[in-house]
Formats: structure tokens, sequence, C-alpha cells
């Protein structure tokens, strides 16, 4: 949807290229993407991580049909917050979801079945994986295009490169500079020593100031930077929540992240920094709020 | 037993499928509406901060 | 669990804790074999990618050793590794990675036998948790 952000500048895009499936605009079939020829798509922008067998078999299908295939999208290129949920066994997925909710009308011992036979023949879901992935733990990935959701203007700029055929070496993550946010953000840096990490209604905070120095956790050192110029984020005063990934070179964005912030604690005593730590109230979900399935953490679709 | 499967439904944030069942006089036995996705939101919204919560579920739907 | 070898990891330092780890050997104070000992110049040094990487390789339990809080070879190092340690356990508890399968423990030249308690007492907290699961 993020595609559709570009406003009228949508019309650009389709003045440069045939849409050939893009079912949540318009109404093209699974079937139809089935019948095309193989590698008939110039390029596939792909949205959305791999949660079950049908995300899969649709990444796969579309890489056959698709030259050159480009991971949309923070939950495509690292898992995304749905990838939260591989804090989570499938198990107490399935029986929160069907079962535990409190506004569930469960029925005993009703999960969704891969086949349910009704009446009139059979009905199918998808397999549904242990574990969310990135794109390219499915199929092979050319492309990055990082952001949740992506910029508009970055997509653009993307667009044109590829109508020029002006892309970088494959692998590469596009519409994004090659620096940590911290390269481009405008507010004034002096020490990070830190006290104490605050959640952002417990202080009143300096709208110039570096978040990180003020105790506020923003994942500027460990996020790749080029969302918007000032980054939208800090722009609005809020720290960086990450969701452009890693910077290059670094595979593990909440391990960097979390190393960053423990070398900032200014403290040598074991009880105080027990203290310190402990105003980081959700560690996992704040380091690895968007990568977690891209990260060191990933899980494996089966068990 | 004649089927029309309408896979995916379009122009709509989210996954879902129709299976109509047709009988031999061509007239509809039965359709069924399914949602072929689960990602989980209520359960790894549990014990979250607060204040996470208003930037993790507007990614249900993200149109 | 029948059979069940836990495999731990131990990152060591090259300063006291190396030497303690030599002590242990010195005064016949001998530690279970499931421990597979590297060496690092400082704990200060253990990234905790390095440490994730372990469990997924196939480790059920990593511990950290280092020089005494204000003994440190290289004077500020392991209290990087402290706070690094107690970020990233706190982490991996949340990923349902239990926090005695991580350990981060102060050894000096004099306390051989510490040690080698230690990794016996680590050994069978681990035997009585199981494999580590969260990876597979």
């Amino acid at each position: 949807m993020a595609v559709v952000d570009t406003h009228e500048k949508l019309l650009d895009i389709a003045a440069a290229a045939d849409i050939l499936f893009w079912p949540v605009a318009m109404d093209f079939k699974y079937r139809d993407a089935e019948e095309m020829a193989d590698k008939s798509i110039d390029v596939c922008l792909f949205s959305g991580a791999v949660r079950n067998s049908e995300n899969e078999h649709i990444a796969q299908l579309l890489r056959g049909k698709s030259k050159v295939m480009v991971a949309f999208g923070a939950c495509a290129q690292l898992g995304g917050i749905p990838g939260l949920a591989n804090e989570k066994r499938r198990q107490d997925i399935l029986d929160f979801v069907y079962h535990g909710s409190p506004s569930t009308a469960s029925q005993k011992g009703i999960y969704p079945q891969e086949i349910t036979s009704v009446p009139e023949g059979k009905l199918k879901l998808p397999k549904f994986y242990d574990a969310v992935m990135a794109l390219d733990q499915a199929v092979e990935v050319d492309y990055y295009i990082p952001g949740c959701p992506p910029e508009p203007a970055r997509i653009l700029e993307v667009v044109d490169a590829i109508v020029k055929g002006n892309l970088p070496p494959k692998g590469a993550v596009v519409g994004a500079l090659d620096k940590a946010l911290c390269d481009s953000c405008p507010r004034k840096r002096e020490e990070k020593r830190v006290k104490a990490f605050y959640r952002p209604h417990e202080i009143l905070f300096d709208p110039e100031r570096c978040f990180l120095e003020q105790g506020l956790i923003c994942l500027g050192p460990a996020t790749r930077g080029g969302c918007s110029d000032p980054p939208r984020c800090i722009r609005s005063n809020m720290p960086c929540r990450g969701c452009y990934g890693p910077p290059p070179d670094i595979t593990d964005q909440g391990a960097k992240m979390l190393s960053a912030v423990g070398s900032i604690i200014d403290s040598q005593d074991p009880e105080e920094i027990e203290k310190i730590i402990d105003g980081i109230v959700d560690p996992l979900g704040t380091f690895y709020r968007f990568g977690l399935p891209a990260s060191a953490l990933r899980k494996k679709r089966f068990s | 037993m004649k089927t029309i499967s309408i896979d995916p439904i379009t122009r709509l944030e989210g996954h879902g499928k129709i299976e109509i069942f047709l009988n031999d006089q061509g007239n509809v036995e039965n359709a069924y509406f399914q949602v072929p996705e689960l990602r989980g939101f209520e359960v790894f919204c549990l014990g979250r901060p607060v204040e996470e919560l208003t930037r993790i579920v507007p990614r249900i739907c993200g149109v | 669990m029948d059979n069940f070898e836990p495999k731990i990891i131990g990152f060591y330092c090259n300063w006291s804790s190396q030497m303690g780890i030599d002590s242990a050997g010195v005064e016949g104070a001998s530690y279970p074999s499931n421990l597979r000992l590297i060496r690092v110049m400082c704990s200060g040094s253990v990234d905790p990618e390095v440490i994730i990487e372990a469990f997924k390789k196939g480790a059920d339990g990593v511990v950290i050793l280092g020089c005494h809080l204000g003994n440190c070879h290289y004077r500020n190092g392991n209290y990087n590794a402290l706070r690094r340690y107690r970020l990233l356990q706190k982490t991996l508890e949340q990923f349902g990675l239990e926090k005695e399968r991580l350990r981060l423990e102060w050894v000096s030249v004099a306390e051989g036998k510490r040690f080698a308690g230690l990794v016996g007492e680590m050994t069978e907290e681990l035997r009585r948790l199981g494999p580590l699961r969260q990876f597979s």
C-alpha cells in the first residue's frame, strides 16, 4: 500500500510499467500468476513476511515468474512487526487465538485444519509454520527496499532507477544510505553516559539533543539511515524504532543495539547497573522490534 | 460438484478466499469464506509496554 | 533427562580467569568435560552475537569468565561484560532461553576449586533443564 502513498505519482509508475499482478489494488488471482511464463515479470515488489505455506508458495511462484525479486518493506526484508510472534511458540499462538482469547467464541477442540471436509467437498488452508521468516529465507532476493512503511519518495527513486537500468549490484538495500541513522541525525550529541532509561512518557525530553543521551532508547546507532532527510521520526520528536534494519555489515541489529546500550550505562556498581537495566522494560521488543526473524535469533519453520 | 474458487479476494488488505460449490442444476449449493492467514498479533502484544501498542497494531492493516 | 550431556561453551579471559582455570588443574580440582573453553583477551570483548551463535551451534549453556570487578587487566572491560551480559540475558529470557543457561563469573588465580565447582553446578543445572530447544 506504500506504493499508493505516492499519490498522483502513481500514474507515473503506471505509465512506466505494465502492472501484471497486484491483488491488493486490482483484481488479479493466483491463477493469473501461475499462467504467466517464467521470468515474464521484470520486477516483483514483494511485501510481507513468510508465515505459512501459502506465503511461501506465492513467494516461490513469483520468484520463478520474475527476473528481479525485491523484498519490499520491513516485513519482507526483516520479518517485521509480525516477526515478534517468534517470541511465542506456534501452539501457544493457536491456543490463544482460537480458545484463550476473551473475545473468541470458541468451540472445544476446534482448530483450523489444512484440510476440512464439508458435505460439498474439501476446503484447504495453508500450513501455519513454527516461525515467521523474512523473504530471503524462503527465496532468493535480489534487492531490498526497507521501511515500515517504505517512504513514497524512496519508492519513486527506486522505480526510476529500475526504469533507467541504474540498479546497484545484487543484494543491495536500495532507497537507503550505507551508514547508520546517527550519521544523518540533526540532534546535538554531547556525551553518552546514562544513569537511567526512560519510557517516552516518563520524562520531558530536550527536542534538540540525542535521545540516547537522555535515556530514551533510540535505535539510530544500529539502524540504516536514508529514510528521509531529516529522519521523520526524529523530526517528530520520537526516537528511531529501527524499521530500516541494520546498517551494512551488521547481521544482528538487536545484538548490536543492546551492546551499544550496555556500553553507555554510566555505572560500575552491579546493583545500580541492574536497576538501570530494569528501566528497559521490553528488551526483546525494543532491540529486535522489526528484525527478529532476520536476526541471529531466527527460528526454523518446522521444528 | 462444480467449484468456483475466488483466490485471493482482491482490492482489500488481508488474505481471503471463497469456495463456491454448485449443484448439478448450476445453482449455489454452498459457499465458504476462508481466511488463510494468522499472524498472532493478539498474542505477541500481551506483555508489551502500552506505548508500543499504538505502533504495533496499525501494522495489522497497514493501509 | 537420560543420557543427556549438556554442552557448555566457556569464554575465558586471558588474565585472571586463565590463571584460575590453570589453578584448578594444578590443585587437582576436576570439572566435567562438558565444558569447552575458548580464550578471549577480555570478558568485555565477548560480543552478544557470538554468545547467540554459540547457542545456535549447539551449546546448551554459555559461561563467560573474567577478572573480578576492579581487577580487569584492561581496567573497565569486565564492567562492559557485566552490562551487556545482563541486557542479553534479559533479552534471551524473553525469547524463552532460561537465564541459567547464560552465566558470567569472575574467577581469580586463587579460585581454581571454585571454578571447578561452578562448572559442575552449571552442568547439573543444564542436565535438569534439558537440551536447548529454542533454535531447533
